[in-house]
């Protein structure tokens, strides 16, 4: 090898050849790209999809709704109560025909905001051009409603999987390291608190106290971090018995050095390729605990609530197709993504003998 | 050896507490001394198990700027001796029954962990046997020398970066700063041995126990290595390096000291020159007669017969004496001391008693 080629050479790191082979994976790859658009653009939701104007020009001022509340007397609009209704200061700008102007987001209808004046039939209305998913049974819009769902779904599975993950592959490994009593002991804590029925604690939790998110993550963690230490115990089982864990310890390294520096990112491996599948899970129950009304509280958009709804109308079919249609393909992206992780963590390439 | 005395190992017990037959329980169990028979009323873990002495009485001295071989069939004793000095056994199954290793006066195995830490690394290093997995497969080889570096000096990682790039150069690896960013995977196994002696070394440990460096490797491998070792010894004067191999033309090329274990016992102890031309101990023949000689090729090579046996099934008397060609009924029944037999050779034999 000449000089200059051992110049050119750069050296890959694993991560760097696993994001190559992921790469490679068709399906997965795009499936990751989509659903990660799809996660930021639901941040930015309220400039697409909502009620509240982005800019208003009144009498030579500009006004910003989209981050500021404004009541209905800023405009001078007599017909409503609280914060101005933007769609119908709108349509009073146009017959008024001067300076004045509302720009509106792309579809103009929030996740929470009651249509029952504007519906000329009895909610829940059919899909129209208006509406494109139709409204549910409050008159609320369905589409701005599975919308603002999503962005609460994958939030909170995500904020669950890496609490509840946190937490088992801290304990995992703390059990697969110190062995001996610490590890029986805390696996038979473990298995005890695995036998708590995490649906009736949820349900008794539920009446006693007001669901919201905050604690909803709690209960979800609580009850979703064990799996992960069984994993995470074995991998620390096998690589501490390593010949390089030996040699750190004979170079004078200490047990949070060895454990964080030299095992954790071995043992790393079924940590990264079930995180697709937890997250995957997460939104499930989410979606199962608002279709059972236990989950988040009532004007929250959320899937499994529509669900619930659709069940009660079961011949207005948006009500139900629409989210399983919207959590079949969330839910199956995230799978593929969990796939092609598994893939590209795989060392060996798919062969046989022939 | 008008040198002073660096480390002192003084009648190191070290046991294996293995799952055994009835027979052997009863066996193995009987005459136990107040060590052992407090050792097991306080660990239930003990209960229904024997010591399988791995190493049983030995003492030693390594003086500053030797280098020391030990030298054994697999099973005798000898790696166990090294990672003792380290306390690198694992507990369970293993545990240093008795004895003392005294480092620069202070006894090692009365440490606690975190006082170890600042020997290991610092003072005593170690290259292992396996050049493949002793390191991090994850971590780049710079950092892993870096690591250690930061650990016992108080340097900035600059000065690190520069001393380990330095270190890599010294033991041959070319391009050392490119290659501080590969990982471990793309080195060679003689070429991560090297960066395993450059790691090693990049504290100027007082001495370096080398496990086996060139067991893993092809003989032309091993000669670098070997060599390397050596060329890098002799920069540092007092320090010392203890050998463990199975190799004896290594030791011939190496040694100044040799000891011969077999069965967790040292049977023979001298310089390398009185070892290969004046062998006491009928094991150590036994050892010198396996070596090809250049001056008879046709020679069929001479085994010593038999192999080691079980290590709860040593016999009670002289540990070789189930395979010894000159074994007599003494040897059965007692086992002989390691007595002096000229200047500073020992051996444990009843021939020389």
């Amino acid at each position: 090898m000449s000089d200059k080629s051992k110049e050119e050479k750069v050296s890959t790191t694993l991560f760097q050849k696993r994001w190559k082979k992921f790469k490679s994976l068709k399906r997965g790859y795009y499936s990751f790209i989509i659903v990660v658009i799809f996660y930021i653009f639901s941040f930015l939701l309220p400039f697409f999809v909502g009620r509240d104007a982005l800019i208003v020009k009144y009498e030579g001022e500009y006004y910003f709704p989209v981050f500021k509340f404004y009541l209905a007397e800023t405009f001078r609009q007599k017909e409503v109560q609280g914060e101005a209704n933007y769609r119908m200061l709108k349509e009073q700008f146009k017959q008024q025909d001067n300076d004045n102007w509302v720009l509106m987001p792309v579809y103009p209808y929030g996740p929470n905001e009651n249509l029952l004046d504007e519906l000329t039939e009895i909610p829940p209305t059919h899909p129209n051009n208006v509406h494109f998913f139709g409204t549910d049974d409050r008159g609320r819009d369905v589409l701005a409603r599975l919308l603002y769902g999503f962005n609460i779904g994958i939030s909170f599975s995500l904020i669950v999987t890496i609490l509840s993950y946190t937490i088992g592959v801290s304990i995992g490994s703390m059990l697969g390291f110190f062995g001996g009593k610490v590890d029986i002991f805390g696996q038979r804590l473990i298995e005890i608190w695995s036998t708590l029925p995490f649906l009736y604690v949820m349900i008794i939790l539920s009446s006693i106290l007001n669901p919201n998110f905050l604690l909803l993550t709690f209960v979800l963690t609580l009850f979703g971090w064990m799996g992960m230490t069984y994993y995470v115990r074995g991998e620390f089982y096998r690589e501490k018995a390593r010949d390089y864990v030996s040699a750190a310890v004979s170079m004078g390294a200490g047990n949070s050095k060895i454990i964080f520096k030299h095992i954790l990112p071995n043992a790393l491996t079924p940590v990264i390729t079930f995180l697709p599948f937890a997250i995957v899970a997460n939104i499930f129950s989410l979606v199962a605990l608002d279709y059972l009304g236990f989950g988040l509280p009532p004007p929250t958009p959320s899937w499994g609530q529509l669900m619930s709804q659709g069940m009660q109308n079961i011949e207005k079919w948006w009500l139900i197709g629409t989210p399983l249609i919207a959590m079949f393909l969330t839910l199956l992206s995230i799978t593929f993504i969990g796939e092609a992780i598994r893939e590209a963590f795989d060392p060996k390439v798919y062969s046989r003998l022939r | 050896m008008e040198n002073k005395k660096l480390v002192e190992v003084k009648n190191l017990r070290t046991y294996f507490f293995v799952e055994a037959t009835d027979k052997q329980i009863t066996e193995h169990t009987e005459n136990f001394d107040e060590k052992l028979n407090a050792l097991y009323a306080g660990d239930k873990y003990l209960k229904g198990k024997v010591p399988a002495k791995a190493v049983d009485g030995v003492s030693f001295d390594i003086f500053e700027g030797e280098v020391l071989g030990i030298v054994g069939e697999s099973g005798s004793g000898k790696s166990v001796t090294a990672y003792s000095i380290t306390r690198l056994i694992p507990d369970p199954p293993g545990k240093i029954v008795g004895g003392e290793v005294i480092f620069k006066g202070k006894d090692l195995l009365k440490l606690s962990f975190d006082e170890m830490k600042d020997y290991r690394g610092k003072e005593i290093a170690m290259i292992f046997q396996e050049p493949m997995t002793s390191l991090n497969p994850v971590m780049k080889i710079g950092d892993q020398i870096i690591e250690v570096l930061l650990k016992h000096e108080k340097i900035s990682k600059e000065e690190a970066f520069k001393k380990a790039v330095n270190m890599l150069e010294q033991v041959g690896i070319p391009a050392a700063e490119k290659r501080m960013k590969d990982y471990p995977h793309q080195f060679s196994g003689g070429m991560r041995q090297r960066v395993m002696i450059a790691m090693a070394l990049s504290c100027h440990p007082a001495l370096l126990i080398a496990d086996e460096p060139t067991t893993a490797l092809d003989v032309t491998i091993q000669a670098q290595i070997i060599e390397l070792m050596l060329r890098l010894k002799k920069e540092r004067k007092e320090a010392a390096i203890l050998l463990i191999t199975h190799n004896l033309g290594v030791v011939a090329e190496t040694c100044d000291r040799v000891i011969v274990m077999y069965g967790g016992k040292i049977q023979e102890v001298a310089d390398a020159d009185s070892i290969f031309e004046n062998p006491l101990h009928p094991y150590t023949e036994g050892l010198m007669s396996s070596l090809p000689d250049p001056d008879k090729p046709k020679q069929l090579l001479q085994a010593i017969p038999g192999i080691i046996p079980h290590i709860l099934e040593l016999p009670k008397g002289c540990k070789f004496a189930t395979r010894c060609t000159k074994v007599f009924d003494k040897c059965w029944e007692t086992e002989p001391d390691l007595i002096e037999k000229g200047k500073s050779h020992f051996v444990r034999c009843h021939l020389h008693g």
